[in-house]
């Protein structure tokens, strides 16, 4: 693995360019810097060059023809990712979707809708929304993240937690491979005749190929909404009410936990939605589905909160003030870079009944590291978004992060968790990943990247460790 | 370090930027603004997304990138200061104050382009200035620019002169055709505003705006009396310096902002009311460029659909206006001022005229201050589709409150060949009290 850009050969860039056209083509180093990071900007790999397809005839070509020059590539949809699966380990070419960024159909009756990959996932629901219609993953980043790069990640979101992630939804999709053939797996009917190759892709981080269309299933808007929002004088107490409201047996559209610091970033921004900067938890309750229900569940969770200590309950009594809300939410993690320059998010998943503690051990682990960690999260699904807050310059904190951060997996790991959620495996998580995967699991995933893509050419560096990657070309 | 005049010796590359390591490390790189930005949802390349083009001044900072280097005179270039990115940025990453810095490193690294240097090099100059605008203004009355610049649908990229053609004409006056005049003349409702004195006000009269719509600033001038302001003139003011900025002249910008700074602290108005988004803009921030003194007079400076409508203000109601209008607003009073709904509430506030909604009224029209004349491509793309919207709309009238934009929207409609008209709101609200007679007396 190694961050050398390796230059493209003239007659590549000349056969490339012939392609997409001149100016899709980017081969200069400087103009190459800013595709270095993504969402993670504690690694830097910039690309040997950027090819920007503008339709699947075109992105197949491209992936042909870097498969002839033996050449390593990387997808990129938004670069929102938040372990590095974007970026281009081994000098790898990225090949950015960004300009494949339509909503081909919505299908009113059948209720599908097909986009290509570079196609925003909050526009879906834009060009959904007329019909009554809406695409049910949300993840905090949907106002900027890629379809492309949600299939590829599995995405969450808060309101997964009763709807379900990424891949309860991808019906049909279209893949280029790694050698250039184009494949249509599965469409329209709920169930495909055969091996389930689209859930396969889902979840494959790029690793497989380049998703080039998507066929997704749609969601009637539900009758109703209601939210609440209760505030805690300690992240515990909002845990133990997280566990509680589900023990009971209701289910949440979403249950979304803010800690203190990040109460405080997102009431300073320009999405600030009017919750109190000195309460220590903010959880955030909603329910959806038919009116009648609605208000009991709702009473039974507003007891369940007060049970168990919210110093105040309150409900978003108007659609602008449950937009706001998730506004507040969802921008969150933007909103952090006021607290510090640099930021790493972690994204462990354990049991929700152990939640409390684990929170309590994150808080402990921080404070003997000196360091300010931020919680905001998926609290419904156990889903931990432990954000270390620090100045990379300062070489002393960037070590005490790094070490707090394993800590801090290592505790997940022990209640019983698992060290993604959502965000991936990616580059990040790839030194992790033999904590919690067993030798023969990690053998058989590496068998199955080597079916897809046996020169090992797609994606390179990510998810599998190097011992796992099988080539049938020369070993790395 | 906050603003304020630099204290580094001229010449002294990236000073002006790396002062800001402080403002640059606020990007956590989330990639929120990448859909809100024009250049990046049309061309695909981050290098082109706010992202990208605070990356790159990063990498200059950190001596990674050479700012003379293509890079970042490119993309440092090809951005249009719209500021829609500011408005999205959880973390509140001051762009545009950034870019301006970005600017002066990248034009004191290599020289901008001849057509940029040569408009703002006429701007600066009033020897030079107001001969070429009083020729502007003879060719605009000859209708040749009107001949010249008409178009059709479906017609090809314009060349650069039916392109400034159709901007000159779409200077011109209006000719608004009120559909159906109802003759109901409304009477001041209770407890809003009506012509009771409120004190005292000075207009910023600008360069462009003083030159080809000197009729926005007298209607502003009449629409602001008939709403109790006293509208003193502040002799000795001038261009507000914003283009120069932009453009990363900084110094030269300082220079105008010092010379504005000096009339209107001499005159003391309430408020300094700006018809010109982008002026008012810039002088809302001239505590950025001339330090701590210039916060009062900053402070005061409002725009003036802001002081009639903003917070739940009314204007004095005049005759009913029976007519479609869409608005666009002007970036660098919804960005760049953070100043939303003022403009829709100002025409909402004539009788019987009909307000329709804008796809993307949010988004740059590619104006940019002289962004469409030197970047007629990228410019032109952005500002067909933003004609194409203001034609979907249905409305026979678009209102903006921007010398630029009226010129860049009301160019594109033209080569589009459509017939809607092109005002300023205040144009309107002007219009609906002439016709009930407030000038009268
Ligand atoms: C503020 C913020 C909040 C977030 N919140 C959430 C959240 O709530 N839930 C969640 O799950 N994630 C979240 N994320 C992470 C991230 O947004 C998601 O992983 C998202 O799906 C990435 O999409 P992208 O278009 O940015 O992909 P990129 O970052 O560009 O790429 C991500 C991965 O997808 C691959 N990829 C991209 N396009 C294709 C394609 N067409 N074919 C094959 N592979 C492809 C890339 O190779 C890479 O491995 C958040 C990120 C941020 C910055
Ligand atoms: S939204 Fe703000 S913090 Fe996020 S990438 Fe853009 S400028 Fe940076
Ligand atoms: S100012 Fe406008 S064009 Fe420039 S980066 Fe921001 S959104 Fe893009």
């Amino acid at each position: 693995m190694s961050q050398v850009t390796a230059t493209l050969e003239p007659s590549l860039i000349r056969t490339l360019s012939g392609i997409v056209g001149e100016r899709a083509v980017i081969t200069d180093p400087e103009r190459l810097l800013v595709y270095e990071s993504d969402g993670l900007t504690q690694y830097r790999y910039p690309p040997s060059a950027v090819v920007l397809p503008a339709s699947v005839g075109e992105l197949q070509r491209v992936i042909r023809t870097l498969h002839e020059a033996d050449r390593p590539f990387v997808a990129r949809g938004a670069g929102t990712g938040l372990s590095g699966g974007a970026l281009a380990v081994d000098g790898a070419v990225v090949v950015t979707t960004t300009r494949m960024n339509r909503i081909l159909e919505v299908d009113v009756e059948n209720r599908r809708a097909r986009a290509e990959p570079g196609a925003i996932n909050a526009h879906l629901t834009t060009a959904a929304a007329p019909f009554g219609l809406y695409y049910a993953p949300d993840p905090s980043s949907q106002s900027a993240c890629t379809l492309g790069g949600n299939v590829a990640e599995n995405s969450g979101g808060p309101h997964c937690l009763k709807y379900g992630v990424t891949t309860r939804y991808v019906t049909g999709l279209t893949v280029v491979l790694p050698d250039g053939e184009l494949l249509r797996l599965g469409g329209m009917g709920q169930e495909t005749p055969g091996l389930d190759l689209v859930g396969l892709f889902v979840g494959s981080e790029g690793c497989f190929g380049v998703v080039a269309e998507i066929e997704v299933q749609l969601l009637p808007r539900p009758e109703g909404v209601r939210t609440l929002l209760a505030l805690f004088d300690s992240l515990e107490e909002a845990a133990t009410a997280v566990s509680r409201i589900i023990e009971t047996g209701l289910l949440p559209a979403a249950l979304e936990i803010m800690d203190q610091a990040t109460i405080q970033a997102v009431e300073d921004s320009v999405f600030a939605a009017g919750i109190p900067r000195d309460a220590a938890a903010a959880l955030v309750v909603e329910f959806d589905g038919i009116e009648v229900t609605l208000d009991a569940e709702m009473a039974a969770a507003r007891e369940i909160c007060q049970d168990s200590g919210a110093r105040e309950v309150r409900t978003a009594a108007q659609a602008e003030e449950r937009e706001a809300l998730w506004k507040g939410r969802k921008k969150a993690f933007g909103a952090m870079g006021r607290i510090a320059p640099d930021l790493m998010v972690q994204d462990a998943t354990v049991p929700r009944s152990r939640l409390p503690q684990v929170l309590a051990r994150i808080g402990e682990i921080g404070r003997r590291y000196d360091l300010l960690v931020a919680n905001v999260f998926h609290a419904g699904d156990g889903n931990l978004h432990p954000n270390l807050l620090f100045d990379r310059n300062d070489p002393d904190e960037l070590r005490r992060v790094e070490e707090a951060s394993r800590e801090i997996m290592e505790v997940c790991i022990e209640a019983g968790g698992t060290i993604t959620g959502e965000h991936g495996v990616g580059l990040d998580k790839r030194k992790y990943l033999p904590l919690v995967l067993s030798h023969s699991v990690l053998e058989a995933m590496g068998q199955v990247k080597a079916a897809f893509d046996p020169d090992g050419r797609c994606n390179p560096g990510k998810v599998l460790p190097d011992e796992y990657l099988i080539s049938t070309k020369d070993p790395r | 370090m906050s603003g304020g005049p630099s204290r580094l010796p001229e010449g002294a590359l990236a000073s002006a930027l790396s002062q800001q390591t402080e403002r640059l490390s606020h990007c956590v790189h989330c990639g929120f603004c990448l859909p809100a930005c024009p250049t990046y949802t049309r061309l695909g390349d981050e290098a082109d997304s706010p992202r990208g083009r605070l990356h790159l001044m990063g990498a200059v900072v950190e001596g990674r990138l050479d700012p003379a280097s293509e890079a970042f005179q490119l993309h440092m270039d090809r951005c249009l200061g719209c500021r829609a990115c500011e408005s999205v940025c959880p973390s509140g990453v001051e762009y545009g104050f950034l870019l301006e810095r970005a600017r002066e490193v990248a034009v004191s690294a290599r020289q901008p382009s001849l057509v940029q240097r040569l408009l703002l090099g006429l701007i600066q100059r009033p020897a030079l200035f107001l001969p070429w605008m009083w020729m502007s203004r003879l060719l605009r009355w000859s209708r040749i620019p009107a001949l010249l610049g008409r178009g059709e649908a479906g017609a090809g990229r314009p060349g650069p002169l039916r392109l400034g053609a159709a901007m000159l004409a779409a200077s011109a006056p209006p000719s608004l055709r009120v559909a159906s005049f109802t003759g109901t003349r409304v009477q001041d409702r209770e407890g809003e505003a009506s012509g009771e004195p409120r004190g005292e006000v000075a207009l910023l009269t600008g360069c462009v705006q003083d030159q080809l719509f000197r009729r926005v600033n007298q209607a502003s001038r009449r629409v602001l009396a008939a709403n109790g302001w006293t509208v003193v003139e502040v002799a000795g003011q001038g261009c507000c310096g914003a283009l120069h900025a932009h453009g990363g002249r900084l110094s030269q910008a300082r220079e105008m902002a010092r010379r504005n700074l000096a009339a209107f602290q001499s005159a003391k108005p309430r408020y300094i009311v700006n018809n010109a988004a982008g002026c008012g803009a810039m002088m809302r921030e001239y505590h950025e460029l001339l330090g701590e003194d210039a916060r009062e007079l900053s402070h005061r400076v409002v725009d003036i659909s802001s002081l009639l409508a903003g917070e739940g203000r009314r204007p004095r109601v005049g005759d009913p206006l029976a007519m479609t209008v869409t608005y666009d607003a002007p970036c660098h009073l919804l960005h760049a001022q953070a100043v939303s709904g003022v403009g829709e509430a100002l025409l909402a506030s004539i009788p019987e005229l009909e307000l329709r909604p804008l796809q993307r009224a949010e988004e740059c029209c590619g104006g940019a201050g002289i962004y469409g004349i030197t970047h007629p491509e990228l410019g032109g793309e952005i500002g067909m589709d933003k004609a194409r919207a203001v034609i979907a709309s249905g409305a026979d009238v678009l209102a903006t409150g921007n010398p630029g934009c009226m010129m860049q929207i009301g160019a594109h409609l033209r080569l589009l060949g459509s017939e809607i008209q092109v005002v300023h709101p205040i144009e309107l609200l002007d219009e609906s009290y002439r016709s009930a007679g407030l000038y009268e007396s």
